[in-house]
């Protein structure tokens, strides 16, 4: 049997037993129905969630698993924590973060309501935590009733704290809670680039790939590193020269025909630069599926550059070797660095809802920050101002070395997400008008994805 | 008293032919058709399950069907299956002809050609990656020996729209296992046809296409059938070795099914039901002309 059977095979039993159990919806666990109502209402003290964490003894993480240090420090850091709580960690490697929501979704529709289903966290930001918004599909608002939400920044009057309180423009209402900070970085090989030569805006990078092409490609859009890329190129073709900030507002307030206009000459840019990508002088410009496939072409020296998210990217790679030794970061494109939180969230039908919280209470401790920054290279989500002196010491004490860029410069190159809602529209006009090559005009396919996606 | 102890037996002989049955009968059934209808159901609109129920709704398909995409994506599914289906089979009938023949070590070579057999498509994948890939050990070793300067340089051989890549793999696993159907049909023949033909004057030419050939045809059929449906179905090598888009349509299904719009997978679901539709009627087409062959030959 072949593999797309299978995969239909398993939608359609899920789907099944969906269809089965619409009928005789469950209503879920009295008892962790009355914990969650008790935790959000504030009726529940912390010793209490403890107690029933204990009693629980389980607590299922979902993440991504596709970094080697980031499972090592999972497994050599934060199960002993937990242990010390009478937890046990389970955490599933997954290679994409939908398959957890997809599990979480097909259960609640399964009929699993709360303390039934089987996923007590999941590492997501996003499109994926705005489908599980939308679908319902979260415990509630949790993240500034736990113990260490004092590390974070909630005060609204603070433009720092936005990133604490929307998720891709999307408002969060505390329904996940920031684990790490990123920043789109790109890195650079040396021993083909000198420093002269390393551009520092979009029009820098078309006369390098003038003069060198084929030496550059990004992620393949729907993936989210591939978005970032083709958000960044929007805010810096944005025809009014006003960067990242019409980009925050919904597809509904800014409408199809505003959005047309303001990606248009980005959507150029990028088909004027795509016969001079990775093999496009074999016919057709070649687009990595992922992070690993672009960093296999960095490696290979097929490509002299590399974009994604990753602060401490150059540091992780030359330790793990899946840098060039001259790997260097360098700011580009100067003042559009998209930077962003990502966050842990619990889904209603958690089985393990107080394990989950304390799960989470201990992410977000000092300790397991500045731990999971020194060891995984992640970066922190907490808002160092929030912390005493003694602890944004440590923090920083952890931190690993950057290379070729200071933090100062970084800091200063900043520019905030793309509005969720139209992520989609720009990744769906991104498919139509680079990969398939429409001959309709941006504007014809921007209206025609944006009437899809409101559907 | 005869009579009804007949009836009784063959009421037992039937029960236990139920009970034979019923095990693939469910499996089919139950799993499988459960799901097939379910595909055609969300594939014409119906999942309430997202919010969406506007069944029947034959959209999904109009949009699929309608685009230039979708007919550039079954050729190359079908390009990718046709080719490496008819490779592996003249490689594999070639085989299985030199099989039968005794010679030295035959017993360990016999061992040898199943190799493949055992190891899972996409260990293959990964080994044709690891040789024919940009950064792969080929590349390095020309580049090693000074033939190009850096990997980065070798031929593009996977990742292209010509597909050698999932060609190869394809090809790879699935000789040993059409050289097993063949060589099976060949041993069970035994070689008197053909040296009868040979006796009569019949030269090699004649006797592989008017005695060998025939005789083969059941297995050559049922090993090409299951290898091209599993070749037009699968996923995993033309999504790691295929050149980006156009994809093949399980790649494009996936992409659909993987997007974090919801909405997609109604559409994921039209394109499935796309495959199975083509396939099937393939299939089916290949098997009727195959009766009707034997029809003609005499052979029931």
């Amino acid at each position: 049997m072949t593999g797309m059977n299978k995969s239909a095979l398993l939608k359609g039993l899920m789907t099944a037993s969906a269809l089965a159990l619409m009928t005789s919806l469950a209503y879920g666990d009295d008892a962790a129905k009355q914990f969650r109502t008790d935790f959000l209402d504030g009726k529940a003290s912390w010793d209490d969630v403890k107690a029933r964490a204990a009693e629980e003894g389980k607590i299922n993480f979902y993440y991504w698993g596709g970094s080697d240090t980031i499972n090592v420090w999972v497994d050599s850091v934060v199960t002993p924590a937990l242990a010390a709580e009478d937890v046990t960690l389970n955490p599933v490697r997954i290679t994409g973060t939908k398959d957890a929501v997809d599990l979480v979704l097909a259960e609640k529709n399964a009929g699993k309501g709360v303390g039934e289903g089987s996923v007590d966290a999941i590492w997501l930001n996003g499109e994926n935590f705005y489908t599980m918004s939308q679908q319902d599909a979260l415990f509630g608002s949790f993240a500034q009733k736990v113990p260490n939400s004092s590390n974070f920044d909630w005060n609204e009057d603070d433009p720092r704290s936005l990133l604490n309180l929307r998720d891709f423009g999307v408002v969060t209402n505390s329904q996940e809670i920031p684990w790490s900070g990123q920043q789109y970085v790109c890195a650079v090989n040396r021993q083909y680039v000198d420093a002269a030569n390393t551009p520092s805006t979009f029009e820098d990078m078309k006369k390098y790939l003038e003069a060198n092409p084929g030496k550059f490609t990004y992620v393949k859009p729907p993936h989210y590193v591939g978005n970032t890329f083709v958000q960044s190129v929007m805010y810096a073709f944005n025809p009014d020269g006003n960067g990242a900030i019409p980009f925050q507002q919904s597809i509904g307030d800014l409408g199809a025909e505003e959005l047309a206009r303001l990606i248009k000459p980005g959507m150029e840019y990028l088909r004027a630069i795509e016969p001079m990508l990775l093999g496009a002088d074999g016919g057709k410009a070649r687009y990595p599926e992922d992070i690993a496939a672009l960093d296999g072409l960095f490696l290979n020296g097929e490509v002299h550059f590399d974009c994604k998210f990753g602060l401490y990217a150059v540091h992780t790679g030359l330790q793990t070797g899946t840098f060039p030794e001259q790997a260097e970061a360098f700011i580009f494109p100067k003042g559009l660095m998209i930077a962003n939180k990502n966050y842990l969230a619990i889904p209603a039908n958690s089985p393990n809802p107080a394990s989950a919280l304390v799960f989470a209470n201990y992410m977000a401790s000092v300790e397991s920050q500045a731990s999971k920054l020194e060891k995984a290279g992640m970066p922190v989500g907490i808002d160092i101002w929030k912390l005493a002196a003694d602890q944004a010491a440590m923090v920083e004490k952890a931190a690993p070395k950057h290379y070729g860029v200071t933090q100062e410069e970084l800091d200063a190159n900043v520019a905030p997400d793309t509005n969720a809602s139209l992520v989609d529209v720009i990744e769906a006009t991104w498919l139509e008008y680079i990969e398939r090559g429409s001959s309709a005009s941006i504007e014809e396919i921007v209206a025609k994805s944006a009437k899809e996606i409101a559907q | 008293m005869s009579a009804s102890v007949r009836t009784a037996a063959q009421r037992k002989a039937r029960l236990l032919l139920i009970a034979e049955l019923s095990p693939v009968v469910i499996v089919l059934f139950v799993l499988f058709g459960g799901a097939l209808v379910l595909a055609v159901l969300q594939s014409l609109g119906f999942a309430p399950w997202f919010g969406v129920n506007t069944f029947p709704d034959f959209s999904y398909f109009g949009a699929l069907w309608g685009s230039s995409a979708f007919w550039v994506s079954l050729w190359l599914t079908l390009y990718y299956g046709f080719v490496s289906t008819i490779i592996a089979l003249i490689m594999a009938i070639i085989l299985s002809l030199a099989l039968i023949k005794p010679f030295r070590s035959k017993t360990l070579y016999k061992y040898l050609y199943k190799l493949p057999l055992m190891i899972p498509y996409t260990v293959g994948i990964a080994l044709v990656v690891l040789m024919l890939g940009n950064g792969g050990i080929m590349s390095r070793l020309l580049a090693f020996v000074g033939m190009i300067d850096n990997p980065g340089q070798f031929p593009q051989i996977l990742k292209t729209h010509y597909g050698w890549g999932i060609i190869t793999v394809y090809v790879w696993k699935q000789v040993p296992f059409m050289t097993l159907a063949i060589y099976a049909v060949l041993l069970g023949i035994g070689r008197e046809t053909e040296e009868a033909a040979a006796i009569l004057g019949a030269n090699r030419r004649q006797i592989f296409f008017s005695v060998t050939l025939p005789q083969i045809l059941p297995g050559i059929v049922s090993s090409t059938l299951i290898c091209f449906a599993f070749n037009v179905g699968a996923f995993e090598a033309p999504f790691i070795l295929g050149g980006g888009y156009p994809d093949t349509l399980p790649v494009v299904a996936w992409r659909y099914f993987n997007d974090a719009n919801y909405a997609f997978q109604l559409q994921g679901m039209a394109t499935v039901v796309s495959i199975g539709i083509v396939s099937g009627v393939i299939l089916f087409g290949y098997l009727a002309a195959y009766r009707r062959y034997e029809r003609m030959r005499g052979r029931a």
